[in-house]
């Protein structure tokens, strides 16, 4: 490609091309440009356009291309391709700084970005003399010139905020600081002196002041990694300014944006970070410079105003303080009663009270509302840095703080008391204060689990809460009902049972009232309270202590859930689901009307998921439905089925497949049921269930085996008569299965319940290549994770057909197969088996083998009894063996599957541990005493004379007691 | 949910249990480059009025050249080379001063007396501009004397010289590029030794920076060290009370324990962890941090360390250091309890959750530098595996929850450090994702296009 007027022609069409709306024009002119990308001089052409065209869109256009071809291109990895000439890339690198300077600010930015991502890759070795060229500019007077290369820095440097040390990294630092930080300091000193000789003119102001928030972003990641000796030796010109310029105000900065930061507003910011910085990681040099700036961040917060655009800096300043105050040293700087007071009054009580945003958000937002006040996602937010504040100055003036805040509290109560309606954001701020104080450590789960012991939560129920929710119009003061559910919900552990009691009812009317914060509030508080836990483990409040409400709760529960806005909302359906497993069977009376409600919902949910929170606990509504009606009166799962098939077989054929994991689940629930023999229905399902498209999908992998299980517990000899050629198809399943590492334990899940409970003549001819299979598995691909399987499979093998039909199989395959298995995978692996069920079946099998195996005991595979016999006591008595071999720490996360796949499996839909052994064998250490008996007794003699000679005498101890306490002897 | 979704550097460095103690621990020079004032350096070097050491590229300890290996100079012969004007000359007879002194039959002790030589030899002392010569008179000075006692006396009168003597082998011994020969320190070893016993602070002094030099290295340094048996008298010293030795032996000890689980075990042999309550409460930040470090390496050992380190008493002063202690100390203090967890038998790590360590090492977690944020995280995961062995998974949760854990660790999600930000989301995944809606993590495979069970024709042998 050569650097001529035609190519720049046809560069500028092409580029052009890519604004086109239309894809038909815009797609083929992306691809053109990306096939001519690896051609020399290809991006001088673009930088080319970028500067001369005369079309200011083309130019914006060649500026982003750019951009992102060396974003896609300036990385040389190995072994690819390298897209960019050694020429183009010296001849970028000489030209971009002068040309991102000489750009609109439009342009510049891209350049600016595409500087930092080459400066990522050849900064500095690569290329020496950015750094010279970029300090010589500071020179130029020109400030837009000087915020390019600052903002150009910036993007070079902030990664030494976040990098691990190393010798690479600090060299760099090293370099950076030797050529840039004395010409930044006199730039900082030179910018400072510019804002007062321009003090009056305020679109000079404006540059220069971002000049400072950028030069401030430059100090801190400069002093990040450590205190540079260059800024230890300056550090009083920096931080004489620094504070100079947080007490400074400009009127002509003030922004009229409410929203909006202005510049001022970050400038204060960063400093404050940057003070933050030095207090945290450089105290001792900082110590002299602390006081200062904390009076000066403390002025800062009086004088600052509600508005939104101060939030950033607000928090930031709050946070300041409350990371000093919290310092055994710096404890005098605010020991003062004054001062407590005074942050107190001033800098706490403002920042928590209600604004009109919140207020806002509280009617018109009501879902991000919830998720701030309710999750803990209110990090940066004023109300959580001032109650971050409380809780430090807590830490050493716990007393006096509380005494201070008892009085504001009371105040504010007083004003709310005077005129409610115009007061009421007083009480709210006084709730909300007792709240911050009284906490000390909260979880989701329990609520406020240490409260400060100087609060009296209870008499403050009784006193200010109790009213708001015993308030007979529900719908009067929304914000103050909300505060009170809150209360209630946030001290549930610190509350005495009657106070929680009297407040279940209160509740249940609340999610009656309009606002959805509201009732989502109480059904949350019901649900949480519902949760707890008393004595032996029951739940706090009984069945019988809501039977009085019950009909109430569910009514008020679905009433709230028809509320627009509400009608996905999933704090109420989850508070449904609680109900139902507080309540079990008192709810049964209601489960015809409950059960048309919940399908409807279903059926409504399925035409869009959306809400997966809302669709899951819907699905655990269901299962508890089924649980608790069918556990009284199995039969009725035929009424289960009725109402729920026909949106199944919806949701299946529509194939909704965020549902079809759950609608899997509850079927299989349904079948497990089922006593007698399988119904028709589901056996017209069965081929269905075989279908690849279902396996392909990973989420469907658990749910379709454990369908698949409960088909093959009830109904294994309706598919051994009327779809034996199904049977290839579900072997299939179990092939595809085993042949993933990820999913190899499902077959086995699989493999088992075929093994378990078909017909044996039924898979007769299918059993030789099954255990090919597992070899072929076990000589290709052998982990841990499979080896547990099948040493589990092996030897439930074992116990359904018995120890020679194991032998013969295996010898049939390969000659002196079996005693490989038993030589390398049996004794050396037997110790891993995780699982109580597991241990005991491998312990029943083994033990088969041991005596009832004529061969182990008269061919060359005798010399394996012994040891054999010893692994299985070590699997009796040594702890598990649960280490993984180095190179089996990675199989995981090559197969981890994306979030959407992920499997939500439902509790209230599990199914207990099967034991497939059962009580057939109690003890499988008498077992094998008394197996070990019979054998010897068929053959007298050799048994001990085995024992003797080889059995470590520890093993044969332990072999003693077993025979002892089977009271039985060895011949 | 997999329990290996970590990437390898992290696996090998903390992760597995058959970790690595070499990888644990961590030496004093981490990174060579320093972006800090050299303050302390400054400080010894000011207090003789010397401006640097010079940077040379053979260190002095050396042996310069085979040439000049003049065998069995008389000591008159000494006495002429020594009063020569040619530097040269004057080193070389030094150096044969030294070696006639340094063997081991009958050094002639005092006919180098008599000869006069030891003013001269004390005037070379201050030769900066030849660390040559300054090394070999300080080396025959502390032969004579370490000599008899009879002999010494005569020297000992003068104990300023022997603090000069003392001060430049210390000063010799930190050369670094390269580092002494190996023989010579093995010589210098039982004159130091025989230092470490001398009345004079100073000398103490200098002969414990002098050691903390030597064991500044790779193992077989320490090893030589450790050999001569100077543990028990380094311990006795970090409780002397005098800062000027506390900090020397301390950094000694400190540089000993970052050597093998044996060296390490000399350390605790010699009763050294009794110290560490006091160390750690040290009104000198610096001894506290030094002390920390030391802490840390000593945890990276064998569990049976760890238990001393318990037995001790020393856990509450590690938590007490974690919440009080200034920035350096703490980041010390948060590998000593990582390492701890990472090498601790469960009840070990149970004792540990007892005593407090979650609040301070959680509050931690804001601390403005990544690799102390990631080293936490990986305390708390295996905090966390050492409850899932006895089903305290959720107790521990809610424990840290109620902390501010939990905020700090969710925030920590969006962390610009990838390692960190994977760190902090493995544990959420692992740990705090809600009751009852844990994710299975189960993976797509690739083979097979078909369910038709069946084997293919071609089977080898199995051969497993």
């Amino acid at each position: 490609m050569e650097l001529n007027d035609r190519n720049l022609q046809t560069l500028t069409e092409y580029l052009q091309k890519t604004l086109s709306p239309d894809p038909a024009v815009r797609r083929p002119a992306e691809k053109f440009l990306e096939s001519v990308e690896g051609n020399q001089n290809y991006p001088i052409l673009l930088l080319t356009v970028l500067e001369k065209s005369q079309d200011e869109v083309i130019r914006v256009c060649a500026a982003v291309t750019f951009k992102n071809y060396i974003k896609r291109n300036w990385r040389v990895v190995e072994d690819e391709l390298n897209k960019i000439s050694d020429p183009d890339r010296t001849a970028i690198k000489a030209n971009i700084v002068n040309l991102m300077l000489s750009s609109p600010e439009q342009i510049q930015k891209q350049l600016s970005d595409a500087i930092s991502i080459i400066g990522r890759e050849d900064f500095p070795q690569k290329w020496p003399d950015l750094l010279t060229e970029m300090v010589t500019r500071f020179q130029s007077g020109d400030f837009h010139v000087i915020n390019g290369i600052l903002r150009t820095a910036h993007s070079l440097f902030k990664r030494y905020r976040h990098e691990f040390k190393s010798n690479e990294l600090w060299s760099e630092i090293k370099l950076v600081l030797d050529t840039f930080a004395q010409p930044l300091t006199e730039l900082f000193k030179a910018t400072i002196d510019l804002c007062q000789t321009h003090a009056t003119d305020i679109n000079a102001l404006k540059v220069l002041f971002s000049s400072l928030a950028l030069i401030s972003k430059l100090f801190y990641s400069l002093n990040f990694q450590d205190l540079p000796e260059f800024f230890e030796d300056n550090m009083e010109t920096w931080m004489t300014n620094f504070h100079n310029l947080l007490t400074l105000d400009n009127k002509l900065l003030q922004t009229d944006d409410e929203e909006e930061a202005g510049l001022l507003e970050l400038l204060k910011s960063q400093i404050c970070d940057n003070a933050a910085l030095y207090a945290q990681k450089y105290d001792e040099e900082f110590q002299p410079y602390l006081p200062r700036f904390v009076t000066a961040i403390w002025n800062l917060l009086v004088t600052t105003g509600q508005e939104v655009k101060y939030d950033l800096l607000v928090s930031n300043a709050i946070q300041f303080l409350a990371s000093v105050c919290e310092r055994p040293h710096y404890k005098h700087l605010f020991e003062d009663q004054n001062v407590l007071t005074s942050i107190c009054e001033k800098v706490i009580v403002p920042n928590m009270e209600f604004r009109s945003a919140d207020e806002e958000a509280f009617e018109d937002n009501s879902e991000e509302y919830i998720i701030r006040d309710l999750e803990g996602s209110d990090i940066d937010t004023r109300r959580r840095a001032a109650c971050d504040l409380v809780r430090g100055l807590c830490k050493f003036f716990e007393g006096p703080v509380t005494g201070i805040f008892s009085g504001y509290v009371n105040s504010m109560l007083t004003e709310y008391a005077k005129n409610p309606g115009v007061n009421w954001k007083h009480k709210d701020a006084a709730i909300y204060l007792v709240t911050s104080l009284a906490s000390k450590a909260q979880t989701q789960k329990h609520g406020i689990t240490q409260a400060n012991e100087l609060v009296n939560l209870s008499e403050f129920f009784v006193n200010h809460i109790l009213v708001d929710l015993k308030s007979p119009n529900v719908n009067e003061f929304p914000v103050l009902k909300a505060d009170a559910i809150k209360y209630v919900m946030t001290f549930r552990s610190q509350l005495p049972k009657e106070q929680l009691l009297e407040s279940v009812p209160l509740l249940v009317a609340h999610l009656q009232a309009e606002s959805i914060v509201q009732h989502t509030y109480a059904a949350h508080a019901l649900e949480r309270l519902f949760t707890m836990r008393g004595a032996n483990n029951a739940t706090l409040i009984t069945p019988t202590e809501m039977a009085p409400f019950t009909e109430q709760l569910l009514n008020n529960l679905f009433k709230s859930l028809a509320v627009p806005g509400s009608s996905e909302n999933e704090y109420i359906m989850k508070a449904i689901m609680r109900s139902f497993s507080l309540l079990q069977e008192a709810i049964v009376p209601y489960i015809p009307t409950l059960i048309g409600q919940l399908t409807h919902k279903l059926l409504l949910v399925s035409k869009n998921p959306s809400k997966p929170h809302f669709n899951h606990y819907l699905f655990e509504s269901l299962c508890l439905s089924i649980r608790i009606t069918c556990k009284a009166d199995p039969d009725t799962v035929d009424s289960f089925e009725e109402a729920l098939f026909p949106v199944f077989t919806e949701i299946l054929q529509n194939d909704v497949q965020e549902f079809v994991p759950y609608v899997f689940q509850v079927m299989s629930l349904l079948l497990e049921i089922h006593t007698s023999s399988i119904p028709s229905s589901y056996m017209a399902l069965f081929p269905h269930l075989l279908q690849p498209a279902l396996w392909e999908r990973t989420g469907n992998i658990p749910p379709l085996v454990r369908l698949l299980q409960a088909y093959l517990e009830k109904g294994a000899a309706a598919i051994a008569s009327t779809a034996a050629d199904k049977i290839p198809g579900l072997l299939g399943v179990f092939q595809k299965l085993i042949a993933s590492k990820a999913n190899d334990h499902q077959g086995f899940y699989l493999l088992n319940s075929i093994v378990e409970h078909m017909p044996p003549d039924s898979i007769t001819q299918y059993r030789k290549q099954i255990f090919i299979l597992l070899f072929q598995r076990l000589q290709s691909s052998k982990t841990t994770k499979f080896v547990k399987s099948f040493l589990v499979f092996i030897n439930l093998y074992c116990v359904k057909y018995g120890a020679i039909a194991l032998q013969e199989i295996f010898d049939d395959i390969q000659p002196k197969m079996f005693g490989m298995v038993v030589e390398k995978i049996i004794i050396p692996e037997v110790q891993k088996v995780s699982g109580q069920v597991e241990k005991k079946i491998c312990a029943v099998g083994i033990t088969k083998i041991l005596t009832e195996c004529p061969a182990l005991m008269d061919t060359e595979y005798t010399k394996l009894w012994t040891p054999l016999l010893q692994a299985l006591i070590g699997l009796f008595e040594l702890p598990e063996d649960d280490s993984i071999p180095d190179d089996e720490h990675f199989i995981d996360i090559e197969d981890t599957p994306g979030y959407q796949t992920a499997f939500s499996q439902l509790a209230f839909a599990g199914k207990k541990e099967h034991d497939p052994i059962g009580d057939a064998v109690s003890n499988p250490k008498i077992l094998l005493a008394q197996s070990l008996h019979k054998l010897s007794t068929a053959c007298p003699g050799r048994v001990p004379s085995m024992l003797s000679t080889s059995l470590p005498a520890e093993a044969l101890q332990f072999l003693q007691g077993y025979l002892q306490a089977a009271t039985v002897q060895l011949l | 949910m997999s329990a290996a979704n970590e990437n390898s550097p992290r696996l090998t460095q903390f992760k597995n249990k058959g970790k690595d103690v070499t990888e644990l621990r961590r030496r004093r020079i981490e990174v060579n480059v320093e972006l800090r004032k050299a303050k302390k350096d400054e400080q010894i070097l000011k207090r003789r009025n010397v401006s640097s050491l010079p940077d040379e590229a053979t260190s002095p300890l050396q042996e310069k050249s085979q040439n000049c290996q003049a065998q069995h100079w008389t000591v008159e012969e000494i006495v002429n080379g020594v009063s020569s004007t040619n530097l040269e000359t004057q080193v070389q007879a030094t150096q044969a001063a030294r070696k006639l002194l340094s063997r081991e039959k009958h050094p002639p002790i005092d006919r180098i007396i008599s000869a006069g030589l030891i003013p001269k030899f004390v005037s070379f002392l201050s030769l900066v501009e030849s660390p040559p010569i300054q090394f070999e008179a300080a080396w025959a000075l502390t032969n004579i004397a370490s000599g008899t006692s009879d002999q010494t006396i005569f020297l000992l009168l003068q104990s300023g010289y022997l603090r000069n003597v003392t001060w430049t082998l210390s000063n010799l011994c930190r050369n670094k590029n390269p580092a002494p020969p190996l023989d010579a320190v093995k010589q210098m070893l039982p004159t130091l030794l025989h230092l470490l016993h001398h009345e004079d602070k100073e000398v103490l002094a200098d002969t414990c920076w002098a050691i903390s030099y030597l064991t500044d290295g790779p193992n077989e340094r320490i090893e030589v060290v450790v050999e001569t048996g100077v543990v028990p008298r380094l311990v006795q010293l970090l409780g002397s009370g005098e800062l000027a030795i506390v900090t020397p032996s301390l950094r000694s000890i400190g540089n000993i324990v970052t050597g093998t689980d044996d060296q390490t075990q000399a350390v605790i042999s010699a009763g050294a962890l009794s110290m560490f309550p006091a160390l750690l409460r040290h009104h000198k930040n610096n001894i506290q941090k030094e002390a920390s470090w030391t802490l840390s390496n000593i945890t990276a050992g064998r569990d049976y360390q760890i238990q001393e380190v318990i037995n001790a008493g020393i856990v509450p002063y590690l938590v007490e250091v974690l919440r009080r202690g200034d920035y350096k100390t703490q980041k010390e203090a948060v590998w000593a309890v990582t390492n701890y967890t990472s090498g601790g038998t469960v009840e070990q790590v149970v004792y540990l959750v007892q005593a407090n360590i979650l609040e301070p090492l959680l509050n931690l977690l804001s601390t403005k530098d990544s690799k102390t944020i990631l080293v936490i995280l990986d305390a708390i995961s295996n905090i966390f595996l050492a409850g899932e062995k006895i089903g305290e998974v959720e107790k521990l949760s809610l424990m840290i929850e109620e902390y501010g854990g939990l905020d700090k660790i969710e925030a920590l999600q969006s962390h610009e450090n990838e390692m960190v930000y994977k760190a902090s989301l493995n544990l959420i995944e692992k740990y705090f994702s809600g009751e009852e809606e844990e994710d299975e993590c189960v993976a797509p495979e690739t083979t097979t296009d078909g369910y038709a069970f069946q084997i293919s024709e071609n089977q080898s042998t199995f051969n497993f």
